[in-house]
């Protein structure tokens, strides 16, 4: 009966003109925006090479254990085709020095993701934003007559003058639905990520695929919750006219209006200054404490000069190229004075991020937090989660590669312990020898991380998304069942 | 018997569920926009304070000497922020708020270091606050553009479809009334029912700015105001027209507004944010890493001047002036000229692949309501175009100045602009031109007119379009 049910059904929708407009929308959509993106992102590559390869002959060409400061840079990931999340805006370099913790809610790093930096004023949409957009409105498009129509013309008194279950009705036009809305989405996914694949610098490997899965998987559910919310609607209103226009209204409250609104709300009432700029004042005490510290010791760098010689560098980097004989004597000086100063230093900084850290935590991670939250109070914000989450674009995956970042900043410094770096005489003079950094590990990051990380923070959405449509079945079907016809 | 009409067709739409629903949602996002404006605006307002009394102070330090003015130039020229951010925020956040006039950052032999030019950077660094899952504000553009626009069309999608599904339509063509008149009729009442809408939640949104007092404008603000609630008006009449066009070529309401829907966001959502991407992606600026010293050194100017024995001599005080300070004013003079110029060009480039995409953006009403609006409300892509030739205009304007005060004093040997060539006394710091960012109501309406013209023009062939197949349609 169910299967008599579904045909019926699937013949009625594929007849409509709705069906052919869904797919020409999904596809010529999809393909455009696909060419696009999957040429933003080959430029966004290439200037990612090229700051790649201009950074890798710099990074280690200081001569001196004091001298480095590395520029770590951050792959575009080509997943944020799908879901561009914070990948262009978040920074994708980093200056990586001993002296700071870098952090991604810190302002001062910048991204090399655009040429032209005016082009922030383009809005850019990625393949998501259309299907939230565009699947939720068909959804409703071809749920809004399915009971309502039915009960208008009369067919409904006639088929439930079968021996048929209510229950059974709606599951039947439920199903079919999905099956016709599917088609076109599965068209445009398939042949987007053909075009994808045309690309010479796109290459996904198997655990790419499965996030592409999930993203289509977290797709196809989107797509029934909004079909679900339709008919409920059908069910209870009268007229088909009345149906249209309250999904309709349901439709530019849940995708525009209510993320825009929860955001923009979130960013107004959580307070960030205060706690932020006391985090600075308490942050620069403790490096004034430092500074104190550091007056009370003879720096050999400031006049009068304990070493005759050549050198250049800054306040916390030095290479001393020439040092005349008679300064060969203050040498073992010169290396107490570090070996004393730079553990106080690095302790002095590692305090200052446990404060700032902890100040992030309270104000905009908080903040962050309950922007999430909000958004999913709506299916759009849970897919636009969901699928950030599988692409590995969302804010966990940029704090991860700062992580990493921290993570070999910590590296260089143990290795400096390793070495003995303070106390030797490369840590401020190359006139013997330049430092050889062979045996330092060198960075490494790929723009996609760990899948089980990435997908399991997306499932939490997923279920989510799923329960809505579970819930919204059940009672479309008690609403349903318990009707006068 | 038009009047009959309006009164009848308003009736009946202040009555219906969805007036009521768009009055909610209207006047809800306008207090919405109200309630983020209000502390935002002053935050900018006493940023954009602070940092025009720094720019006082620098300059008041610089006029120590004639010569520190010529080599560090006026300082960051800051741009003023509009009073009326919250009807268009322009994007605010991604364009630069100053431009500098710095030192060149170059020495040479002899102690001549290049002196003052413009530069365009100041693009504002990625911010913690802005990582968010989506970010869009809510000003009166979003409300506009993207909410009466929807409202139009549920609106208007049955007007005629639905009259003739119910028979409604032959009973009131079958008295002595033309098909014309039943659709202006239609089509003012939907205009001032959405204009009531409109009007509503501007109400709203300006009384509670009043109060709050943050809303201090000018007789010139206030007609701008003026200009974009007209705006706003011709952009909700091109939907009306729209959804009038489909709903008489269509027989069934619903078809009609499904039509009408998918037209909408393709219009309104995609080709604003899609069209102007592709676009652009298709026409590069040619310098990709910017105006840097290495274009000096590579342009040949240094050698041209070495050839000529520029390094040979260094200049000197003597009067008449000896030929190798004539030399060097003339090197640095054109390397200034030349140093602006690659900046400029730079900027041109970055901005030609800008207005490229606007041109082709200017398909979608949406987008030409959005820049319109942004011209009258001062703030965007038009307004800080204004901006860098005020800049600009500035910049000529300080360099006269330098001149004009070497001039005055009689113990300099008049060759601008190297230090021995000029005066070395302090300038009075009155005297300095001082940079006044404004924008003018007649610019502001002239970014605007094109704009206002295209949106006509869409609204008069939508227009004409719906009253044609009316006149020619079967009821």
């Amino acid at each position: 009966m169910l299967w008599t049910l579904i045909q019926r059904e699937i013949l009625a929708n594929l007849m409509t003109f709705r069906f052919p407009i869904a797919v020409i929308a999904c596809v010529i959509l999809g393909l455009t925006i696909t060419a696009a993106l999957t040429d933003n992102y080959e430029r966004r590559l290439a200037s990612y090479n090229e700051a790649f390869q201009t950074h890798q002959e710099k990074n280690f060409s200081a001569k001196t254990y004091s001298g480095l400061t590395l520029q770590l840079d951050r792959p575009p990931n080509p997943l944020s085709l799908f879901n561009q999340g914070l990948d262009k805006r978040a920074a994708n370099s980093v200056r990586l020095r001993r002296d700071k913790v870098p952090s991604v809610w810190e302002d001062n790093y910048f991204s090399t993701g655009f040429d032209n930096p005016f082009r922030h004023l383009l809005a850019s949409v990625d393949i998501v934003t259309v299907f939230q957009i565009l699947l939720s409105l068909l959804a409703l498009v071809f749920a809004y007559d399915a009971i309502a129509g039915e009960r208008e013309n009369g067919t409904l008194h006639l088929m439930l003058a079968n021996p048929v279950g209510r229950g059974l009705i709606v599951l039947s036009k439920y199903l079919s639905a999905m099956i016709c809305l599917m088609l076109p989405v599965l068209i445009s996914f398939l042949l987007a990520l053909m075009l994808q694949l045309q690309s010479p610098v796109i290459d996904y490997s198997t655990a790419d695929f499965l996030r592409i899965g999930g993203i289509l998987l977290t797709t196809i559910v989107y797509l029934s919750a909004f079909y679900l919310i339709g008919l409920l609607i059908s069910c209870i209103s009268r007229r088909t006219a009345t149906s249209l226009i309250s999904s309709m209204f349901i439709w530019v409250v849940l995708t525009f209006i209510y993320p825009n609104a929860s955001l923009f709300m979130v960013n107004h009432f959580i307070e960030t200054e205060e706690k932020i700029e006391q985090a600075d004042r308490e942050t620069s005490q403790i490096m004034e404490g430092f500074q104190r510290e550091k007056a009370k010791l003879r720096d050999p760098f400031a006049p009068p000069f304990l070493l005759k010689g050549h050198w250049s560098g800054g306040s916390i980097s030095k290479d001393v190229t020439h040092i005349e004989a008679a300064s060969e004597l203050e040498i073992p000086t010169v290396k107490a004075y570090y070996q004393e100063l730079e553990p106080q230093r690095l302790r002095a900084v590692e305090a200052a991020w446990v404060v700032r850290k902890q100040a992030y935590s309270e104000t905009f991670v908080h903040r962050s937090t309950a922007a999430r939250n909000a958004l999913r109070l709506s299916p759009a914000g849970l897919y636009y989660l969901a699928t950030a989450a599988y692409a590995g674009t969302d804010l966990a995956a940029m704090e991860a590669f700062f992580k990493a970042v921290r993570q070999y900043r910590q590296t260089i410094l143990d290795y400096f312990y390793d070495k003995k770096a303070f106390s030797s005489r490369q840590w401020f003079a190359s006139d013997k020898g330049a430092v050889r950094w062979d045996d330092l590990s060198r960075f490494s990051y790929q723009a996609l991380g760990d899948l089980t990380e990435d997908s399991s923070r997306a499932s939490g959405e997923l279920l989510r998304l799923l329960l809505l449509n579970l819930v919204l079945l059940i009672v479309t079907i008690v609403v349903f069942s318990r009707q006068e016809v | 018997m038009l009047w009959h009409i309006v009164k009848r067709e308003l009736f009946e739409q202040v009555n219906s569920l969805r007036f009521a629903l768009a009055m909610l949602l209207t006047v809800f996002l306008m207090l919405v926009n109200a309630v983020g404006h209000i502390d935002e605006y002053k935050a900018r307002q006493a940023e954009y304070g602070q940092q025009a009394s720094a720019y006082s102070a620098k300059l008041e330090q610089n006029s120590s000497n004639l010569y520190k003015l010529v080599l560090n130039g006026p300082g960051e020229l800051h741009k003023k922020p509009s009073p009326l951010s919250f009807c268009a925020h322009g994007s605010e956040n991604n364009l630069p708020k100053f431009a500098s006039g710095k030192r060149s950052g170059w020495g040479t032999i002899y102690n001549v270091s290049g002196i003052w030019r413009l530069k365009y950077s100041g693009f504002p660094s990625i911010k913690a606050k802005d990582i968010f899952p989506v970010f869009l504000k809510i000003d009166w553009i979003l409300i506009i553009s993207n909410v009466l626009s929807f409202l139009a069309l549920v609106w208007t999608f049955d007007a005629i479809a639905g009259e003739v599904e119910h028979g409604t339509l032959r009973l009131t063509l079958s008295n002595a009334v033309a098909r014309r008149t039943v659709l202006t009729g239609k089509f003012l009442s939907c205009l001032m029912s959405l204009g009531a809408v409109f009007m509503s939640g501007v109400l709203v949104n300006l009384l509670l700015l009043y109060l709050s007092g943050t809303l201090q404008l000018n007789a010139q603000e206030w007609s701008r105001i003026g200009g974009i609630f007209v705006v706003g008006l011709m952009y909700i009449a091109v939907f009306i027209a729209l959804g009038f066009l489909i709903s008489t070529l269509v027989n069934n309401a619903a078809t009609s507004l499904v039509i009408l829907l998918l037209i909408w966001v393709i219009w309104v959502i995609l080709v604003p944010s899609m069209l102007g991407t592709i676009m652009s992606g298709l026409n590069q600026p040619s310098i990709r890493r910017g105006p840097s010293p290495v274009y000096f050194r590579y342009s040949g100017l240094q050698e041209r001047y070495r050839a000529r024995g520029l390094e040979d001599e260094a200049p000197t005080r003597k009067r008449p002036p000896t030929p190798a300070t004539l030399l060097w004013a003339e090197f640095l003079n054109e390397e200034a000229r030349e140093g602006a110029r690659l900046h400029r060009a730079y900027l041109n480039a970055q901005i030609n692949q800008i207005q490229i995409a606007r041109e082709f953006n200017r398909i979608s009403p949406t987008a030409i309501a959005q820049y319109a609006i942004e011209s009258l409300a001062g703030t965007g892509f038009q307004r800080h175009l204004n901006f860098l030739k005020n800049v600009e205009n500035y910049a000529d304007q300080f360099n006269n100045f330098l001149i004009s005060a070497d001039r005055a004093d009689p113990d300099s040997p008049h060759v601008p602009f190297v230090r021995e060539g000029m005066s070395d006394k302090p300038v009075s710091f009155e005297s300095i031109p001082k940079f006044q960012d404004r924008v003018h109501l007649g610019e502001a309406f002239k970014g605007a007119m094109l704009d206002m013209i295209l949106l006509l023009l869409f609204f008069v062939v939508l227009f004409a379009t719906a009253h044609v197949s009316f006149q020619r349609k079967e009821i």
